[in-house]
């Protein structure tokens, strides 16, 4: 009964996992923009649907499309007002300022929202239900259909839609897609703004279940390179199978080696991956 | 010009060592962070700004320095320099057996893979006994700031003169051209595993060294200080701002940022932070060839140095 309370949890996790690291994943695939500020982003995201609960009293679930065009409109201006001047420039110039927003950003939610401890907590959510003995918290599955909702709702968008193919074409060969008409600048802040979205969105998901603090950007930005690394970059449901993966490993691993070794495995996992199959599980062999 | 510009660092490194000798003790700390950054950048020059690679492993090598340190001092009751000895021996062999297969990767993946691999090294160090599980280690109490002081002065100085010796070495060429075009450099004949896991370990050296000397003066050290991964983000900042790949950028680039964020930290205590990454954000965007660069040739094209800066990296 553990081990399938266990997995049941490691797979929650592993869902809202995936929706953490599909932002950073995308705009990493696609714009080869590491954003350390990617944390930050999820961080901002989880503040304002957290005021629009405790203010307006807006359901977190039904602030979703709020937040994330909220955030849609900061990614795109950062990325048209600033990263866009960099975009030609060695690889640590673009680390480096995105490092710079990720300091700004938590120290401007330090000053504006405190550093207190922070949780949306609508009424439903310290309710549960049980299935064959393992009890499941009813906030946690629905944030992990909707985490599974949004990653294929991007995976469709890319596929199908005008402007998802112009950003896929920008990945594949800059030149080219500038002269098919895509123009770059557009491109890249859209691709951006849209990470930004995708991230504000986790946010609030992250806030129904976990608690907020202006500091839990970097933790979130390393685990969403883990699990964008384990996963591949070439397809957004790589995530999907990153972030199962993370979260089961978490999940088992401190079950059985304790807790104080949980990210040694999750990380050890992660360069493991890397030595063995450095394209991620589902990504082509080189 | 050339001896003028060997003079003109001779005097620096002179009234830099009369520092604790003429100037307050805050003065005398304050420099002996700023110096053991400037180890730590130069450092991260080499591997980062000389060979390309961008290496998160650097605070592995610094805590695992700091780390050798203390234990052989406290649990074998060592003096500090076979302290420091075991301290570097210790980190330059990881260096060596983990950049084979690390330094394979390229790029990104580089950057990740030593990004993780601190994460896992501190949390092994964190439930080993010898080491002092989470609660850490507290190291013998000396007094003698100027001591550290000179020390870290001298290992500053070291450290730039080893990236001098890279500047105009075959091996440092080989470096460049690894950074250039790996394929390029393979094809031309060096041999660049070997070059690669040398220069990993060469800043692995400098790394632990400047960690067990940090340990030995603050005597007592854990886990999450030891491991700290924005002391990383910090080398690599300073190496950047200052001019990756230059000689002298890095010491530049510690000295300035250190100093920029100590007048903050005075001045406008609850936004110091705030204001620092504004200060990364606007660097990185108007001098992005690092300070060293701009100082040579804003005078001869003024303002639209900056300009162009911008115009030549913008997409």
């Amino acid at each position: 009964m553990l081990v399938l309370q266990v997995l049941a949890n490691g797979i929650l996790l592993g869902g809202l996992y995936a929706v953490v690291a599909l932002g950073l994943a995308l705009v990493w695939g696609v714009l080869d923009i590491i954003n350390l500020a990617h944390g930050a982003f999820i961080m901002l995201g989880g503040y304002i649907a957290y005021y629009l609960f405790t203010g307006l009293g807006l359901d977190p679930f039904a602030a979703l499309p709020l937040v994330m065009l909220a955030m849609f409109v900061i990614g795109y201006l950062i990325q048209w007002g600033i990263l866009n001047f960099l975009v030609r420039a060695p690889m640590f110039n673009m680390l480096l300022v995105t490092f710079g927003i990720d300091v700004v950003l938590t120290y401007l939610a330090q000053i504006l929202f405190s550093a207190d401890l922070r949780a949306i907590r609508p009424s439903y959510a310290g309710s549960n239900f049980a299935v064959l003995g393992v009890t499941i918290p009813w906030a946690n599955l629905m944030a992990f259909v909707v985490a599974l909702l949004l990653t294929g709702l991007l995976a469709l968008f890319l596929q199908r839609h005008r402007w998802g193919r112009a950003i896929r074409a920008t990945a594949q060969n800059l030149d080219a897609a500038r002269l098919h008409g895509v123009p770059p600048r557009f491109a890249y802040a859209l691709t951006f703004g849209i990470g930004a979205a995708i991230a504000g969105g986790a946010g609030t998901l992250y806030g129904v279940v976990a608690q907020l603090t202006p500091y839990v950007g970097v933790p979130l930005t390393a685990k969403s390179f883990a699990i964008a690394i384990i996963g591949g970059l070439d397809n957004p449901l790589g995530v999907i199978v990153g972030g199962l993966v993370l979260g089961l490993a978490e999940a088992f691993g401190s079950l059985w080696l304790g807790p104080t070794y949980r990210d040694a495995v999750s990380l050890g996992l992660l360069v493991l991956v890397l030595i063995v199959r450095p394209t991620g599980i589902l990504g082509r062999t080189v | 010009m050339k001896a003028l510009v060997w003079v003109l660092a001779l005097l620096a490194v002179a009234a830099l060592a009369a520092v604790p000798f003429t100037l307050s003790p805050v003065l005398v700390q304050f420099g002996i962070s700023t110096l053991l950054l400037a180890v730590l950048a130069q450092g991260w020059n080499i591997i980062g700004g000389f060979t390309g690679y961008a290496s998160f492993g650097n605070s592995v090598f610094y805590g695992l320095g700091t780390y050798g340190t203390a234990v052989a001092m406290v649990q074998f009751k060592l003096p500090f320099a076979v302290g420091l000895a075991v301290g570097a021996a210790v980190s330059v062999l990881f260096a060596l057996v983990l950049g084979l297969p690390v330094l394979r990767l390229r790029g990104h993946y580089f950057a990740i893979t030593t990004l993780a691999l601190s994460e896992a090294v501190a949390a092994i160090i964190s439930n080993l006994d010898i080491a002092g599980r989470n609660t850490g280690l507290i190291l013998p109490l000396i007094r003698g700031d100027t001591m550290f002081y000179e020390l870290s002065l001298g290992l500053m100085v070291l450290a730039t003169l080893t990236v001098l010796w890279l500047s105009r070495s075959r091996f440092g060429f080989g470096l460049i051209a690894i950074r250039e075009r790996e394929d390029a450099a393979e094809v031309m004949g060096i041999p660049t595993t070997l070059y690669k896991v040398l220069a990993f370990g060469l800043a692995a050296l400098f790394s632990a060294l400047a960690g067990g000397i940090h340990a030995y003066w603050i005597t007592f050290i854990d886990p999450a200080s030891a491991f700290d991964i924005s002391l990383n983000v910090r080398m690599i900042i300073m190496a950047v701002f200052g001019g990756a790949g230059t000689v002298i950028g890095p010491v530049i680039g510690a000295f300035l940022l250190s100093g920029i964020s100590e007048v903050l930290a005075s001045y406008v205590t609850g936004v110091a932070s705030l204001f620092f990454g504004l200060v990364i954000v606007a660097a990185v965007l108007f001098t992005p060839r690092g300070v060293i660069d701009a100082v040579r040739r804003l005078p001869r094209r003024g303002l639209a140095y900056f300009l162009d800066a911008v115009r030549e990296t913008r997409l």
